[in-house]
């Protein structure tokens, strides 16, 4: 990066299905708050403020305008991004582009969505393209439940697999006080619960959350002068995959798919060549049970068809040597325009040693975290808490 | 949290909107031979070689132009499929489609694509499985409007049965 970025606060609501008590600006206002309180700063410090939400969802379009007041935004320079389930971690990359130009010292990134106030299985739907499939789409559960097919016929990995990552991402989620399902169930439970697409379950899918992040990131000199805790961004990428091909759940495929893309470039920029020693901690964007062990594959954190056995081992839980998703993950809260701005987040409280209960136990140095959604790409931001690291 | 001892007013509201989508030379040269001669054309791209569908101007992977046509056979093979427990919405016509239904992703003999739609099989573990031989169901001519509805369906090859794993 041409100049070095860091988070100096961040914040977020509680999530919950409903938050009836607040409008848009109002719940958004709630993690701005609390995000400069965290900072120790005040809005007139921010030079810029960047929003991000799936306006669909809501139905409430232009929401940098409509909720300008509640983002502290009013007479500031800022912008809005829209681009689906990632928005969240576009919202912190185009922060820190912004940052890392040199043209801003201070930026305020917010995510959010309210989910309740829409229809978001109509909404998805709508996400197919208008003339080829939109009236088939099979929304987002149809999607993942292609993908768990797809990779249990591949690699012979069992309904269970999936039971253990729900299970995982409540019981983890039991420990952090923002999360939505704090559920203490049983692979049991998982199997049992109501059947939605096979293989997919009610429990191996995320909630429809509300609830709002916000962030803010500062150059270096801000950094070193306004925190205790700064943590690095080391290095942002991003990656789009071919619109039609469905080749991201074709889970043999050779060929260099979105997260893979993704993944080996920052990878390179960081000279990484064991991303499971490397990092002390991940927060990916898992919607579904299976995505999430897609991800461990293809993050690499292990070798093809072997992601079901770094779950069945446990050594993706809290207190294994590659903890994924100790917030309780996606899995457990899904405020889309917010999610990925969570992972971040959630990696930057880790790195702080500020996780809480949800704190993974054992000295976490750096973090990976990915976003997930569109039509399918990726947003990857790797975080350290020093230069040095 | 919020207290639920207060009044908290929400306002329902319907929106309904039009759209009009122009389908763009391919995606018109595949429809339309869709509806009036029942084929399924996709590109190829002249570098990479991989048949896409539906057809595009430009190969993403190459950024070279697809010129070639390609007819594909109406048979394929099952490679993913979910059964569907839940009344999905249509948003094209604002009507579910009734649960339980099999819906699949079928790769078409020739094709590097895959097409996601029905499958014309009993919501039944034992009747379907990835790796099935299935073909095509057109509507009757007649009744084709140039989209992918114009499709009914995918249906098994007879004389199959699910391998034993």
């Amino acid at each position: 990066m041409k100049r070095n970025v860091a988070i100096i606060g961040g914040g977020q609501t509680y999530h919950a299905a409903r938050r009836h008590d607040v409008d848009e600006p109002e719940m958004v206002n709630e993690a701005v708050r609390a995000a400069l309180k965290d900072a120790r700063m005040t809005i007139d410090e921010i030079d810029l403020v960047i929003l991000g939400n799936m306006e669909f969802f809501e139905g409430t379009h232009m929401t940098d305008c409509w909720l300008v007041h509640g983002m502290g935004a009013y007479g500031k320079q800022g912008l809005k991004i829209t681009t689906g389930g990632t928005v969240g971690a576009t919202a912190v990359c185009a922060a820190a582009h912004h940052v890392a130009s040199g043209l801003f010292d201070k930026v305020l990134c917010i995510g959010f969505e309210k989910q309740e106030e829409g229809d978001t299985g109509a909404i998805l739907s709508g996400v197919a393209n208008p003339l080829w499939g939109r009236s088939m789409a099979g929304a987002a559960v149809g999607y993942f439940a292609m993908m768990g097919s797809s990779y249990m016929a591949a690699w012979g990995a069992k309904e269970e697999h999936s039971a253990m990552v729900a299970v995982k991402a409540r019981q983890n989620a039991r420990r952090n006080k923002y999360a939505h399902l704090k559920l203490d169930i049983t692979i049991e439970d998982a199997l049992n619960s109501r059947m939605l697409a096979w293989p997919i379950r009610m429990l191996d899918m995320c909630p429809a959350s509300n609830g709002a992040c916000a962030m803010i990131l500062a150059d270096e000199k801000t950094a070193k002068s306004r925190s205790k805790k700064p943590v690095w961004i080391r290095a942002t990428d991003t990656a789009h995959n071919e619109q039609f091909e469905l080749d991201w759940r074709d889970v043999k495929t050779n060929r260099l798919i979105f997260s893979r893309a993704c993944a080996g470039r920052l990878y390179r920029k960081l000279g990484i060549t064991d991303p499971a020693k490397y990092f002390d901690v991940f927060e990916v964007y898992e919607p579904a049970t299976w995505a999430e062990l897609i991800w461990y594959e293809d993050l690499g954190l292990c070798g093809p068809g072997e992601g079901f056995r770094l779950i069945e081992q446990g050594r993706t839980n809290i207190d294994g040597p590659i903890p994924v998703n100790p917030s309780g993950g996606v899995l457990s809260t899904n405020c889309i325009g917010a999610s990925a701005m969570l992972r971040v987040w959630e990696a930057a409280l880790q790195i702080r040693g500020d996780a809480g209960e949800h704190q993974v136990p054992k000295d976490v140095r750096r973090a990976l975290t990915t976003g997930y959604g569109g039509t399918n790409w990726t947003v990857m931001t790797a975080l350290s808490k020093t230069l040095d690291d | 949290m919020a207290t639920k001892d207060k009044e908290w007013i929400s306002i329902p509201m319907t929106v309904d909107v039009p759209y009009r989508f122009a389908a763009g030379s391919y995606m018109t040269k595949c429809l339309t031979e869709l509806r009036d001669s029942g084929k399924i054309y996709a590109v190829e791209c002249p570098k990479c070689k991989r048949v896409q569908l539906p057809p595009r101007v430009v190969c993403a992977e190459c950024h070279v132009k697809n010129e070639r046509w390609v007819e594909l056979p109406h048979e394929g093979t099952l490679v993913g499929f979910t059964i569907m427990y839940l009344p999905l919405t249509d948003p094209t016509t604002g009507k579910p489609h009734e649960p339980p239904f099999v819906y699949g992703s079928v790769r078409l003999d020739g094709a590097t694509s895959v097409l996601d739609h029905m499958v014309e099989v009993e919501p039944d573990m034992d009747k379907v499985w990835v790796g099935m031989r299935c073909r095509l169901v057109l509507r009757p001519k007649d009744e084709r409007i140039g989209d992918l509805s114009d499709i009914r369906y995918f249906e098994p090859l007879p004389g199959q049965k699910k391998p034993q794993s």
